[in-house]
């Protein structure tokens, strides 16, 4: 039987290489799409599992005064987590993310040695989800230890507009990929179905031959449905390698840029766990594609 | 065991090629379907393998009604008729050899055992080096041969051979009724649709004779000169 497909492939390799090109390019095109999917999944879950929301606090302030903030906040809807983090918290936390750099240590700064004192003590905010904030940012403007700007703003570091940003580009993308892909999608079906179409017609004496020697219709369309199988596992190769080619080429520039949140290489093992999705959904496309063009054909002829 | 009980086809045209034929042929009769071209012939073996249904009447094979029959049943009665095409219907780009293998993986012969019973095939219709040639490179009677050998690789009960003989010289067209009375030897029941009666006058066979779309004379052992003589004789009994 695969020797038969391949001898189909053969005869026509101009139309061969028209459906593995087409299948390349919307295989390519799934596999980056899949890709910036995943990492902006990433990215945008990497921001709503920060501590989303930092109200830094005002000097002097006392631990009952913090103690009764940090209550009211957990017994808030939408609060995930509340800390209170002091100012020598917040010192160990510079210095963690500063590594030993003595100049941002401060031991060469005019201002002498960074001490904890220099630093706002804080209570950090995680929220269950972005539609929490408003709560949350509620009861914090009314809070009187939140410290406050000159411009008598309460001092609150607050990403939801990062978060919304994010998720419109997010959701933009997504759905700009899927519009992409399913474009592609439809061209790879009609270029399959029409190619087999053409090929099954092709062998028309063959097909009512066989059909009046008493062959059942599968025997028939075996060699058309596994030669289209084959256009759809060798486009799924092709495109995956064209994405892996380029993600390998991209690696060093969007390290610099994502790193932090995304780590580079990306394992191959899920790569390769893409390649399988690829071949999967390649070939049960190429599968149905072929199946309609010569079920079509051979129910037909008698 | 083959029933044909007033049967009528009718063509969407409005002609009438066969009409309100009756016969019955038991397992292991070797036929010969007579008549001129146009007759109906081929239209009886097209009934046969129902790649026409009839207008009106009954077809039976083993006892099968096939207009009852459904369509997905088709291809099994077919295994059952090894079918000669007047127009032989070899494959013309796969080989001998080739177009022999799609009947017997039609058939569900095991792989392993193509190659030595395809070898035994081309060796029964006498062209056992031809198995690798295309159909182009072979003569017609080689042809026939090929197309023979098709139609009995699965080693069907009824054979129908349409016209084999009529592209022939008529050497080679002894050569081939010799083949088919052969395999009629072996059990199988063989119906050939022949226009050329010069063949039957040396055999006797049962002969079924059609004019205009009826059955002229239905007579069992008898040679086509006999057959003629009988018939005249019928009807100047009857005036």
């Amino acid at each position: 039987m695969i020797q038969a497909a391949l001898k189909n492939i053969r005869r026509s390799p101009y139309q061969a290489v028209a459906a593995i090109f087409v299948i390349s390019l919307t295989m390519f095109i799934v596999a980056l799409f899949s890709l910036v999917s995943v990492a902006s999944q990433q990215i945008l879950l990497t921001f709503e599992t920060k501590p989303q929301i930092i109200a830094y606090l005002k000097d002097g302030h006392t631990t009952e005064q913090v103690n009764q903030l940090l209550t009211q906040l957990s017994t808030t809807q939408g609060v995930k987590r509340a800390i209170y983090i002091s100012k020598q918290d917040a010192l160990e936390l510079y210095k963690k993310s500063v590594g030993n750099d003595p100049m941002l240590l401060g031991t060469v700064t005019d201002w002498g040695i960074v001490t904890a004192d220099i630093l706002p003590a804080s209570v950090e905010i995680t929220a269950q989800s972005p539609e929490s904030f408003t709560v949350i940012a509620a009861v914090l403007e009314k809070s009187d230890i939140v410290s406050t700007t000159p411009q008598g703003k309460r001092e609150i570091d607050f990403p939801q507009d990062v978060v919304a940003e994010l998720t419109k580009w997010t959701n933009a993308i997504r759905i700009a990929g899927l519009v992409l892909v399913g474009a592609l999608i439809l061209v790879s079906i009609m270029t399959i179905i029409i190619i087999i179409s053409m090929k099954v017609s092709g062998r028309r004496l063959e097909i009512n031959t066989l059909k009046l020697l008493g062959a059942k219709n599968f025997y028939i369309i075996k060699p058309y449905i596994l030669e289209s199988v084959l256009y759809g596992v060798a486009g799924a190769l092709v495109g995956w390698l064209l994405a892996f080619i380029a993600l390998l080429y991209s690696t060093p520039f969007l390290s610099v840029r994502i790193g932090s949140v995304i780590s580079f290489p990306i394992p191959f093992v899920s790569l390769l766990i893409l390649l399988i999705g690829m071949v999967f959904f390649s070939s049960a496309l190429s599968l149905f594609s072929g199946l309609f063009a010569a079920v079509r054909f051979v129910k037909r002829s008698k | 065991m083959i029933e044909f009980a007033h049967v009528t086809k009718k063509f969407p045209t409005g002609e009438i090629v066969l009409d309100d034929i009756s016969f019955i042929i038991n397992p292991g009769e070797f036929v010969c379907l007579t008549g001129k071209s146009g007759v109906g012939k081929t239209t009886l073996g097209r009934l046969l393998i129902r790649d026409l249904l009839p207008t009106k009447g009954e077809i039976k094979v083993d006892g099968e009604d096939l207009s009852q029959m459904k369509p997905r049943d088709t291809p099994r009665l077919r295994r059952k008729i090894g079918f000669v095409f007047q127009d032989y219907k070899i494959i013309p780009d796969k080989t001998v050899a080739e177009n022999i293998t799609f009947a017997l993986e039609i058939a569900g012969v095991y792989p392993k055992e193509i190659p030595s019973r395809i070898e035994k095939l081309l060796k029964l219709v006498d062209i056992p080096s031809k198995g690798n040639l295309f159909p182009l490179q072979l003569s017609g009677g080689e042809l026939q041969r090929a197309s023979i050998a098709r139609a009995i690789a699965a080693d069907p009960p009824i054979l129908f051979a349409d016209e084999p003989t009529g592209n022939l010289d008529k050497e080679t067209s002894i050569e081939i009724f010799n083949l088919l009375k052969k395999i009629n030897e072996g059990g199988t029941t063989v119906i050939m649709a022949t226009h050329d009666v010069t063949l039957i006058n040396v055999h006797r066979a049962r002969l079924i004779h059609l004019e205009k779309g009826k059955i002229a004379y239905d007579k069992d052992n008898l040679t086509a000169k006999e057959l003629e003589k009988s018939a005249a004789k019928d009807k100047s009994n009857k005036k």
